[in-house]
């Protein structure tokens, strides 16, 4: 009976989104907003890379939103996974290739992550992409030797600090008599690295908060699965 | 001054993230700042509203002038929404202490942030993002309520709430493509010509059904029963008389600014049907105390459905009515649930144990039941006066269901009643029985006590709702307070 209510379901949501789809007319989308944007932003925010102005600029307060759901979910995982005790792995040492591969990867995922970070505002990438990244870095010496720790407390101090700067900077704007958020320092030095004011600097709190969260929850999940 | 409404938005985010950091090294100091927080963001809203700031007013964050970047929006309707969150989450605050207090109470701020954004905001991408915060806050509260059955709960409304986003988010990528903006005053005023079809009839729907997923919405709330009878009171309290009146807030500003399709109503009002009928019913069976509130929950949700159908002044004001009653009311009850949990026929007797506790009962159920002069009456009359003088035979049929629902209410809250007043079992002693903790006792009392206040008061309370509503339901001021000096739909 559920299986038959489950299908019934699913036929019904696929109908509708054929009949929809089909009346959609793609390749034309109206670009009511977004072609104002797209007319206006590197004016506005002094960020060539259009996406950059949007996530941060038009749309700062979504992306808040993003990082927080980031650490609600990390903050929910250790809730869950932090019941179980955490003994020392078990598991065996990678090999001679992995180990040093690691070690050597480790200054290169480094500065392409802090370069993608930098660079949001000039090309594509940001905090997000080169986030990922640092925390690639972090976890691949843990892959190659499972014994190894991430010092925790050291994460989620980093975490802390770039959260709440991406909101203090924000602040900051409130405090001048701005609006919240509204880019600030805007130069006129389009293209430039030292450019589109404070959307960089947003951006490097994004990315280390990102970087220091997933390393902090890939370690999380190494340690409570290495026991197993 | 307005500027500032921001803050008991984002305060409560700064908060959560410094949160582990300061527990580390001081957790007397840590345990102080979430309920500073809250209760500066109860003094902001509180003293908008004294200061008699002229409403409603329009705040664009990051200075870019909507519909080009996102605002808020603030009416007397968002500024009451916001300012409830911000006292339940102080009134509900976990102030447990182990070792685990950093990340739940980080997560309560963060859930209280996102139901703030959930009031205020006016973009309906920007209203997403907080409603999947407030999702995943909930997941972790849920599951931090500790045991296997918490956990089983969790992972069930974490699968349901995900295709609740999932839908959701498709109706509002159907509505961007049609329209080509996400502002909700810009919506509203592209609407009538735009999503006055198919696509804006389907795009809502999708929505509903979603967004239906926190409101309790027939027959999307299978996870209800559970997770209110699994998790802590506290975060059941909270979810079921706050986290679900914000989803209704989302569809009531939909309707009222963006769909007006009769269909759109018609499906409503018959969900709004099945929830009172299967709520109502499901309540009558349970044996618990807790599944008991939370099917009645899903059964007054289904009569504020109903009450949403009504698309004018009149509509809005019964729905508001119910919600705030509901707001007080499930509250205070899941409070005394707290020490009451488990099966009914335990608290044979307990009234001997407790009797402020059981008297508070008695005074919830009564207004819950709709009994003259408390306020619940009066917001029942209301919707029966507004139903009864609609023409279409399916607003008739609410009604019936209506008044039928009440009588079942009635059935099970005075069975619980007299046997709370009821001689206990021989073979107990009083001693034994359980009794409300006195923190949730307090907090019920409290509830209690603002129920008898709303029922003294009734008149200035019906008159400030009804002004509530009047701006609530004006589309036209919403469109020009928001895309003012913009100009308009360039």
């Amino acid at each position: 009976m559920r299986n038959l209510t489950g299908l019934l379901f699913a036929g019904g949501l696929g109908f509708m989104l054929l009949a929809i789809a089909s009346g959609l007319d793609f390749g034309a989308p109206p670009m009511l907003v977004g072609g104002a944007i797209q007319a206006a932003a590197p004016q506005e925010t002094g960020a060539t890379n259009i996406v950059t102005s949007v996530v941060l600029g038009y749309r700062g307060i979504d992306t808040l939103g993003e990082l927080s759901i980031l650490f609600a979910a990390a903050a929910s995982a250790g809730l869950v996974l932090g019941r179980r005790h955490t003994t020392a792995g078990t598991l065996t040492e990678g090999g001679f290739v992995l180990k040093h591969g690691g070690a050597m990867l480790f200054p290169l995922l480094l500065t392409i992550g802090f370069y993608i970070i930098f660079h949001g505002h000039l090309t594509p990438g940001g905090g997000f992409q080169g986030g990922v990244i640092l925390a690639a870095a972090f976890f691949l010496p843990l892959l190659a030797r499972p014994g190894a720790r991430l010092h925790h407390g050291m994460l989620s101090v980093i975490e802390g600090f770039a959260g709440s700067s991406f909101i203090l900077i924000g602040l900051a704007a409130l405090s001048e008599g701005e609006a919240f958020l509204q880019p600030m320092l805007v130069q006129d030095a389009l293209g430039q690295l030292v450019s589109a004011g404070t959307l960089p600097l947003l951006y490097l709190a994004v990315g280390l908060k990102v970087g220091a969260e997933l390393a902090g929850l890939l370690s999380h999940l190494a340690q409570t699965e290495s026991e197993v | 001054m307005s500027d500032l409404i921001v803050l008991p938005l984002v305060l409560p985010l700064f908060g959560a993230f410094l949160l582990p950091i300061v527990m580390r090294t001081s957790i007397s100091i840590g345990a102080w700042i979430g309920p500073a927080i809250l209760a500066y963001g109860c003094w902001i809203l509180g003293d908008q509203w004294i200061s008699g700031t002229t409403l409603p007013f329009s705040l664009a964050i990051g200075g870019f002038a909507p519909p080009m970047g996102i605002n808020l929006y603030i009416d007397s309707l968002a500024l009451l929404f916001a300012f409830a969150v911000q006292l339940l989450g102080l009134l509900f605050w976990p102030f447990k202490i182990d070792q685990e207090t950093a990340r739940r109470q980080a997560l309560m701020l963060l859930l209280v942030a996102a139901s703030t954004g959930l009031a205020l905001s006016g973009d309906l991408f920007n209203l997403y993002v907080f409603y999947e915060l407030v999702a995943v806050a909930t997941f972790g509260l849920i599951a931090a309520s500790g045991g296997s059955a918490a956990y089983a709960s969790a992972i069930r409304y974490l699968i349901l709430s995900g295709i609740g986003s999932v839908l959701t988010l498709l109706g509002i990528a159907l509505i961007y493509s049609q329209t080509g903006t996400l502002n909700l005053a810009h919506l509203a005023q592209l609407a009538p010509e735009q999503l006055n079809n198919k696509l804006g009839l389907t795009a809502f729907l999708t929505i509903l059904i979603g967004v239906g997923v926190k409101a309790e919405l027939f027959p999307v709330n299978t996870w209800v029963p559970e997770v209110y009878a699994t998790a802590t009171s506290r975060v059941s309290a909270f979810l079921a008389g706050l986290v679900s009146k914000l989803a209704l807030l989302i569809i009531l500003r939909l309707l009222v600014l963006i769909f007006h399709q009769p269909e759109a109503i018609q499906v409503m009002l018959v969900l709004g049907i099945l929830g009172v009928i299967s709520g109502e019913l499901a309540a009558w069976r349970a044996k618990d105390m807790r599944r008991m509130l939370a099917f009645s929950s899903i059964g007054q949700l289904g009569m504020i459905f109903i009450a949403l159908a009504i698309p004018e002044q009149g509509g809005l004001l019964a729905v508001l009515a119910l919600t705030f009653h509901h707001l007080l009311i499930k509250s205070g009850l899941f409070m005394l649930a707290d020490g009451w949990g488990g099966a009914i026929e335990k608290l044979r007797g307990a009234a001997k144990r407790s009797p402020l506790a059981a008297a508070i009962f008695v005074l919830f159920s009564l207004s819950l039941i709709g009994m003259p002069p408390l306020p619940g009456f009066w917001a029942k009359f209301t919707l029966i006066t507004q139903l009864a003088a609609q023409t279409s035979p399916l607003y008739l049929i609410g009604l019936t269901v209506f008044l039928l629902a009440t009588v079942i209410e009635a059935a099970y809250l005075l069975r619980l009643a007299a046997l709370l007043y009821g001689p206990a079992a021989k073979d107990t002693p009083i001693d034994t029985l359980a009794k409300p903790a006195g923190l949730s006792l307090a907090t019920a009392s409290l509830f209690g006590i603002g129920l008898l206040a709303a029922a003294l008061f009734i008149a200035p309370v019906g008159d400030l709702l009804n002004h509530v509503a009047g701006q609530a339901a004006n589309t036209d001021l919403y469109i020009n307070t928001v895309l003012a000096g913009t100009g308009g739909s360039q």
